[in-house]
């Protein structure tokens, strides 16, 4: 009885998002196919297009292996099947562990078990309802399918066969979520392990994608799997075996740990006393910086080895790209200068703006729970004023971003340097410089929604880095008009070290953001605190 | 500048509207120096949203209020120089420890009495190495009274401090206030707790939906209300009902029993020629006081 209602409650939340990203999934696939009727109409087109990417180590590296890209569903597959399931991914985990572990950790499931059911069967409730979110994914996404297969040219069984392979990296990573939210205390320790696990999976596959003799590797990535299912362009569904064995595999794992743990603590052992650390409780600025500090580091950690990854093998993959003539026009296109490698950096770097800019969300979603969770209250009724603390938080985010730049930059020159790439420090240093602009912004705007409307502040943050990363892709496919592209965050960055960095784009983003900061510190001195 | 004359709390017309529903109504209300004031009302009726109203964390609709003198609004930081807060569901870092919590607390707070903090931790029987998360919900209780209290702020907002704590907690808790109360601090302190309020309150202020419905003394409450007077009689009991400001009137047997508001000199003499065996009268409690203004209609 109670567990139908935990499951109910699971499936509700779970069916939303999951059909909302299957939506966007959707949406996607089916601008795709159309799209590339419209942009490559003809033969010599295609065939340029084919010498673009084809030959483009750096592109295949990032958004996998070009396969039969010529053709509408070759280009389809590759190119959704690139980016949509590190988005689905990414969702996946942070769902789990927001239902797994948040519900537990802010007492709410406690309400719950206190009814006629144990917490295990909760647990198992609970995913039965995340199981429900992913068929609703999978239905939308697979409705989008169907919709183009005649402009696609694939049946209907191949289009299904490519819907799964879209939400199979969701799947698995809702199965990791659920495994890490039992073996952590906390839903922020648990979504880091999962985003930890994600981004070796991911950084796998990229190593593996890079053109070097690495290929084999893709078998150890989870993410490697979900390409080796090749819809679309000649399926290989025995990488299915793995993946349901992944997925269901977690999951069993995750309901026999839920069973043997005690409530509101991990399975793995975390301390519960401990000595007085006073450093960082000596005044507020201080404590957002303890407060701060584990997610930066997190994302540091996640940025830092795609950085070095990536400065790893650019020079292997710049020198084999320099070798197709396509890439040359490409290094043109982007105002470019000499190398592959810096080519190939330069497109990097525009990934690790949008992972930037999400932490910048992040840390915009967690001043917001401090508020929502009541915890603010603490500090707010003491003598300190709304702006103060504000400003605190806001700054500190900002030297976490700041740092995570650099760090980016002298990760990848640091790797570079190792392989004589030939690429300098300050080169490097700017192009980790160069993603902050964007990041600071999503941080003001982001701060800005906290105080004008805190309930959808999350949202609409995390929405602005989704939209401006979902524009980027389709809009720079489908010619889209400019005005679509202008509203992208990322689309005025320049591809730095591949070309110089633009700094009047640079400076208007930090006055833009410095405005919004100054409007957000009027704002929520002027408004009720807002529980959740 | 604040004189020395103004009192520890003082709203003109404070208000609160949430979307069309009116949270509070516009308030009038005092809380003097050194007096301790219980604030009582059924559950929804406006407490916690007065108090976050006095605390500046809820913006009025109209009124202002003042915490000696102090605008709450205009000056917040400067009106919570001189008081402390404790709420009755504390949300803490789960992941700091006791003693961190009330460092990181105090130091935001400015002021605080070690001596005193370290005391009441041993009265609390609190262990502040333990991380928050580990803490039962009274334990974080303690941990806020603990925090509030160490700071000796000249006011004290309470809002149902002590849900959560054991009977023996809660005697400490009715210590420390009167503790707070000799050192000359002002309290102000809601509660659903009568037992507590009649215990420590030198004022009381029942809020019901919104409005103020009573306040003063205790002794003036109760001279307000009705008086439970039982008789036993020799003869079968004259019928009373009717008479000026007698209600509830039952009879068993040769027993009367009525509740009587005003005088009671027209009762006496109507019993008096049945031959009185016996009487008592009874102020009414707390809980009679309140429960009557609780049930009664708008
Ligand atoms: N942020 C808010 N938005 C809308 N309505 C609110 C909000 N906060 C409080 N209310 C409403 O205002 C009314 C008064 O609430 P309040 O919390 O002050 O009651 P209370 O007297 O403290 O009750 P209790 O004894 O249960 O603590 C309630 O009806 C409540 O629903
Ligand atoms: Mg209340």
């Amino acid at each position: 009885m109670t567990g139908r209602v935990v499951a109910g409650l699971a499936a509700r939340r779970a069916i939303r998002g999951g059909a909302a990203w299957g939506a966007v999934f959707a949406l996607v696939v089916a601008s795709t196919a159309v799209g590339f009727e419209s942009a490559y109409g003809t033969v010599e087109a295609r065939q340029q297009l084919v010498r673009t990417l084809g030959g483009n180590a750096g592109i295949q590296a990032l958004f996998g292996v070009t396969r039969d890209i010529s053709t509408v569903k070759g280009f389809t597959a590759w190119r959704c099947l690139g980016v949509l399931p590190l988005v689905g991914a990414i969702w996946a985990l942070l769902h789990a562990t927001r239902t797994l572990q948040g519900e537990e950790d802010s007492g709410r499931l406690e309400l719950l078990l206190a009814g006629p059911t144990t917490r295990a069967g909760a647990g198992v409730a609970a995913m039965a309802g995340m199981a429900a979110g992913l068929v609703a994914m999978f239905a939308v996404t697979a409705a989008g399918v169907l919709a183009v297969t005649g402009t696609g040219g694939f049946g209907v069984t191949a289009g299904l066969y490519f819907a799964v392979a879209l939400v199979a990296a969701p799947a698995m990573f809702l199965a990791v979520g659920s495994l890490t939210s039992q073996l952590a205390t906390t839903r922020r320790q648990a979504a880091a392990m999962a985003g930890g696990v994600f981004g070796v999976a991911y950084a796998i596959r990229l190593v593996a994608d890079s053109g070097s003799g690495l290929r084999w590797l893709r078998w150890a990535s989870p993410l490697g799997w979900v390409e080796s299912l090749r819809p679309l362009t000649g399926s290989r569904p025995l990488a299915l075996v793995p993946i349901a064995g992944l997925t269901l595999g977690l999951s069993a794992a995750a309901i026999v740990v839920n069973g043997a743990r005690d409530y509101g603590t991990g399975a793995l052992p975390a301390s519960d006393t401990g000595p007085l650390r006073a450093g960082l409780l000596e005044s507020a600025w201080r404590f957002s910086a303890r407060l701060t500090r584990p997610r930066a580091v997190g994302w540091a950690a996640a940025i830092g080895l795609m950085a070095a990854v990536v400065g790893l093998v650019a020079k292997s993959v710049g020198e084999a790209a320099t070798e197709s003539e396509g890439f040359a026009e490409i290094i043109q296109r982007l105002g470019g200068r000499s190398g592959g490698a810096e080519a190939y950096l330069g497109l990097s770097f525009t990934i690790v703006a949008a992972l930037l800019a999400f932490q910048a969300a992040g840390h915009v979603a967690a001043t917001r729970e401090e508020e929502a969770d009541g915890q603010l209250d603490n500090l707010l009724v003491r003598p300190l004023s709304r702006s103060r603390w504000l400003l605190g938080r806001v700054a500190t985010a900002f030297a976490a971003l700041a740092a995570v730049s650099v760090l980016a930059g002298l990760a990848s020159w640091v790797t570079a340097a190792s392989q004589d790439t030939g690429v300098g420090l300050g080169r490097l240093l700017s192009a980790g410089m160069n993603v902050l602009p964007p990041a600071v912004l999503v941080l003001a705007l982001g701060t800005l929604a906290h105080a004008v409307a805190p309930r959808r502040a999350v949202a609409l943050t995390y929405g602005l880095v989704a939209w401006s990363f979902l524009v980027e892709l389709v809009g720079s496919l489908v010619n889209a008009s400019h005005w679509l592209l202008d509203l992208s965050l990322f689309h005025h960055i320049a591809p730095v070290p591949a070309v110089d960095p633009r700094w009047d784009t640079a400076a208007l983003y930090v006055v833009l953001a410095a405005a919004a900061g100054a409007i957000s510190l009027v704002a929520f001195n002027r408004r009720d605190l807002v529980g959740a | 500048m604040c004189s020395l004359t103004e009192p520890a709390i003082r709203t003109a017309g404070l208000a609160k509207r949430f979307g069309g529903f009116d949270a509070l109504h516009p308030l009038d209300l005092e809380v003097g120096r050194e007096e301790v004031v219980g604030y009582l009302g059924p559950n929804g009726a406006g407490k916690t949203v007065t108090v976050r109203l006095l605390l500046g964390l809820l913006r009025p609709t109209a009124g202002r209020a003042e915490i000696f003198g102090i605008d709450a609004h205009r000056n917040t930081v400067e009106a919570h120089r001189r008081l402390a807060y404790v709420p009755g569901e504390a949300s803490l870092w789960p992941s700091l420890t006791g003693a961190e919590t009330l460092h990181l607390l105090g130091r935001v707070q400015g002021q605080v009495d070690e001596a005193y903090q370290r005391e009441l931790v041993e009265r609390f029987a609190l262990d502040p190495s333990k991380k928050v998360r580990a803490y039962s919900k009274g334990n974080r209780q303690k941990l806020c009274l603990i925090a509030a209290l160490s700071s000796r702020a000249d006011l004290l907002l309470l809002d149902e401090p002590t849900s959560g704590l054991d009977p023996l907690m809660e005697q400490e808790f009715r210590r420390a206030i009167v503790e707070a109360k000799d050192a000359g601090q002002s309290v102000f302190l809601s509660s659903h707790i009568l037992s507590e309020v009649e215990a420590l309150c030198d004022r009381v202020a029942i809020l019901r939906a919104g409005r103020l419905v009573e306040v003063g003394t205790l002794a003036e409450l109760r001279h307000l209300s009705a008086l439970t007077v039982q008789a036993t009689l020799r003869d079968p009991p004259p019928d009373v009902t009717g008479m000026a400001g007698v209600t509830d009137v039952e009879v068993d047997g040769r027993r009367l029993r009525c509740h009587i508001t005003g005088p009671v000199g027209p009762l006496l003499d109507a019993l008096a020629p049945a031959g009185v065996l016996q009487l008592t009268s009874r102020e009414p409690s707390l809980e009679e006081l309140f429960l009557a203004h609780y049930g009664g209609g708008e």
